[in-house]
């Protein structure tokens, strides 16, 4: 048996997921698309079920990755019953989700979650009244506190049966649906999609195309603002006859601060700078134990072992793949997915983006960007997973140019432990300036040249709560799974490749070749390329490398300020990592994965003999 | 006999006729008037003396030439008025008709006409998926046009493309939303549903509405 939890987000429903299943989730891709959906086991009376988390979704009638995934989902009924998780704060909205799951007719129950909430703010709900109106069972349950939560597997197994409940639609409507079913006997629910716009079926579209224009000529309002309009008005009915509306108690409103200018921005800009320097501590700190242990426990036993030199050098890439793969996803990229995970769990993201709505709008995004935008200083490849969020191909193209320049945390480790330690703290924060005002210029240049319609931003403010722990570390714990299956293999490829280029001894051709341009154009020594063409592997590979390859890690003995800094900006602009260009060409294509690559490597060797000529 | 009760039979008979392709009988045209069985017979042979229905011989009920033209002039008053009421000044449906319903039998034809004229070709801001939203002087009003704590009512939504998330959130023509913040920039975040919703300054222009109370 497989049961499905499907409602909009923010209801609670991985809250409920994690309360029925507990330990041993799995997180899988969709078939044929790029949402990822958990599913975990539950044991109830010694014998085991399937419970799916689907993902959260406010209409089953669009075309988001999302939406295309539930709606397969109940077309081909992969699920044995769903259990539709609503939120008692916010009746009346989540009934229009619930209204359109029911008319695929699949066996369900319904959880009325959050009750808690809505009786501290003084709403009652009949659930026994709303089982009536829809003709299912429906549970109150308060699943912070677990209350009612042991109830729902039961029901699930017990009384889950088709809701009987039914939008009353428009006659025009109600009309082309009789007679689409007569002609062409196909179900309800597909020919309200299909009048909509949204079908397969070449004979069904054409024939509600066709029905839809004489009704959209004769109301002068499109087919789908019908169809919504009589939703919510049904679903404002259910919800008046179920709702008792209570006193409600006054509150200090937190927004009153967070969305005005005043004192938003300030908030925001701590907040978020906050979080990046918690994470750069915590990460180094983190990234020095862990790559010291591996070192003594795994590198040097490996090499004392002595094995032929083909195969040493082999094992060591592999090793050494293993060792950055670790170094940066625990440290950097999990600390920064706890960070991440807590401003969106506590409802601040939304806020955030409503804020940056206006500068983000003056490079071609909207407010929405700026979350791939913080998630990219931390690591660059969730950051371009993110982009989908965005809902044009020309936004989510912009925005994953200007990420792949955003400094992310391995970026920071070259800044730091090159210009900051040998340079100056403040030539240092002056590459962050560079960056900064290249990504504006960028961003100016891209909103002109990108094809393609701009979208604003439509979100909804999710209530300010406070996180939970467990929620927090499991989410984050999904998303560096997500990271290293993609990352991991890929850091293997390259490093093992560079090991072979470096025991054929390719790499030094390659020195060769590219010398005049290493050391006539940007004034560095000859080694300084190998060491920038590591870094493509992993950013902060350029940095140990040159030390490397200078032969002591006191490189301001070696090079001086300009090389050093030159070194540093190229690096963190040059070539985005192997990595972000599997992302890439995985989210958004070859040509943009190759446009990205192009762009950034020429953009840092512009900059960087712009540097060396004009400081030399 | 009543004028009203009679246009009511008459356009009860036509629709009737319409749907089933057949006469009906006295029994169907009570039930879609909604008056009892022998009100309804006295009134068909009032109108079968004023020559606009035959009764036939099954006590089915055939409009003449002159009853089918009075009825289809009721009926598309009817349709009209509704669809008017409805989707132009956004009532619900049920309350739409029953008005309609009252109204049909004062209207003169020339405002029906007019009506008629105005839904073919409604103000610019009417016109679905054209034109960008704030480009026009509009006598509509947009959401960006108003302040913090109003409270109004949506009329209608431009753009047919990015309406479609502003429809799964509930801003509906004829929902209530009140402006919760109004950013320089007229970033808006509006209460809609008890719900707040975050929009983007484009997205709030193609947004139109009208004071509420």
């Amino acid at each position: 048996m497989r049961f499905a939890l499907i409602g909009n987000p923010g209801v609670g429903k991985s809250t409920i997921f994690n309360q029925l299943t507990g330990l041993g989730v799995e997180v899988n891709r969709y078939p044929g698309s790029s949402v990822a959906i958990e599913t975990g086991n539950v044991c109830y009376k010694k014998e085991k079920f399937e419970v799916i988390d689907l993902p959260g979704i406010y209409s089953l009638d669009g075309n988001t990755d999302e939406e295309v995934l539930v709606r397969g989902f109940l077309e081909k009924g992969d699920a044995d019953a769903l259990i539709a998780v609503l939120d008692a704060t916010r009746l009346e909205r989540n009934l229009y989700l619930l209204l359109q799951v029911s008319e695929y007719q699949v066996p369900m129950i319904i959880i009325v979650n959050k009750m808690d909430e809505a009786e501290r703010s003084g709403h009652s709900i009949d659930t026994g009244r709303l089982s009536g109106l829809l003709g299912v069972e429906v549970i109150g349950v308060a699943a912070m506190q677990g209350r009612n939560v042991d109830r729902i597997i039961p029901a699930a197994l017990g009384t889950a049966r088709p809701a009987t409940v039914r939008t009353p639609y428009d006659h025009h409507i109600e009309a082309a649906l009789t007679s689409l079913e007569k002609t062409l006997s196909t179900p309800r629910h597909k020919n309200l999609l299909a009048l909509q716009g949204v079908s397969q079926d070449p004979l069904l579209s054409d024939t509600a195309g066709s029905i839809a224009r004489e009704i959209e000529q004769r109301h002068r309002m499109s087919v789908h603002q019908i169809i919504a309009t009589n939703r919510h008005n049904h679903s404002r009915a259910l919800a008046a006859d179920v709702v008792a509306i209570g006193e409600r108690k006054r509150s200090f409103d937190v927004d009153s601060l967070l969305t005005r200018t005043m004192p938003g921005i300030p908030i925001l800009v701590a907040t978020l700078g906050f979080m990046l320097l918690s994470v750069f501590i915590i990460g180094s700190w983190m990234e020095r134990i862990i790559v010291s242990a591996f070192t003594n426990g795994v590198i040097t036993p490996f090499v004392s072992l002595g094995l032929p030199p083909l195969a040493a050098q082999v094992g060591l890439s592999l090793l050494v793949a293993l060792q950055a793969g670790l170094g940066i996803a625990f440290p950097f990229v999990f600390t920064f997915y706890v960070g991440l995970s807590l401003l969106e769990d506590s409802g601040y993201m939304t806020r955030a983006a409503f804020l940056a709505d206006r500068a983000m709008h003056r490079i071609g995004l909207h407010g929405e960007a700026i979350i791939p935008m913080v998630i990219g200083f931390g690591c660059t490849v969730p950051a371009v997973m993110s982009v989908r969020i965005l809902k044009t191909r020309r936004e989510q193209t912009i925005a994953a140019f200007l990420i792949t320049m955003v400094p992310c945390s391995a970026r920071t480790v070259v800044i730091a432990g090159i210009v900051a330690a040998f340079v100056g703290i403040l030539w240092a924060f002056s590459i962050y300036l560079i960056v900064f005002v290249l990504i504006v210029i960028s961003a100016l240049f891209l909103s002109r040249i990108t094809p393609g319609e701009q979208f604003g931003m439509i979100v909804e403010m999710t209530p300010l709560r406070c996180p939970q722990a467990r929620l927090v570390l499991a989410k984050s714990w999904l998303r560096i799974k997500e990271f290293l299956f993609i990352a991991m293999p890929v850091l293997i490829i390259t490093s093992i490749a560079l090991g072979l280029f470096q025991y054929f001894e390719i790499i030094d051709a390659f020195q060769a070749i590219v010398e005049p341009l290493t050391t006539s154009l940007l004034g560095l020594p000859a080694y300084a390329s190998t060491a920038l063409l590591f870094g493509i592997f992993r950013k902060e590979l350029a940095f140990e490398t040159l030390a490397v390859l200078a032969g002591t890690a006191n490189l301001g003995s070696v090079m001086n300020g300009v090389q050093l800094y030159t070194f540093a900006i190229i690096s963190v602009l040059f070539v985005p990592c192997v990595s972000t260009i599997a992302v890439l060409y995985r989210n958004l294509g070859a040509r943009i994965a190759v446009l990205a690559s192009l762009y950034s490597l020429g953009l840092g060797i512009f900059i960087g003999a712009l540097i060396n000529f004009l400081m030399k | 006999m009543e004028p009203s009760f009679r246009e009511d039979l008459l356009e009860a008979i036509c629709l009737l006729t319409r749907d089933s392709q057949r006469s009906p009988g006295i029994r169907e045209i009570a039930s879609a008037v909604d008056k009892p069985e022998g009100e309804i017979q006295s009134g068909v042979t009032t109108l079968a003396a004023d020559g606009d229905v035959i009764l036939g011989n099954a006590g089915t009920v055939t409009l003449t030439a002159t009853g089918q033209e009075l009825g289809n002039r009721v009926a598309k008053k009817h349709e009209t008025l509704q669809c008017f009421l409805s989707e132009i000044l956004g009532m619900d449906r049920s309350s739409a008709s029953d008005e309609a319903c009252v109204l049909e039998h004062a209207v003169s034809d020339d405002t029906i006409n007019r009506i008629g004229t105005y839904m073919q070709s409604p103000p610019r801001r009417w016109r679905m998926g054209q034109g960008e939203a704030g480009q026009d002087a509009s006598p509509l009003p947009a959401l960006t046009d108003f302040n913090e704590g109003d409270d109004l009512i949506v009329s209608g939504i431009l753009g047919r493309e990015r309406a479609s998330r502003l429809l799964d959130l509930g801003v509906v023509p004829g929902e209530r939303v009140r402006i919760k913040r109004k950013l320089a920039n007229h970033a808006l975040v509006v209460q809609v549903k008890g719900c707040d919703v975050a929009l983007s300054p484009e997205v709030a222009a193609s947004i139109c509405v009208e004071r509420s109370g």
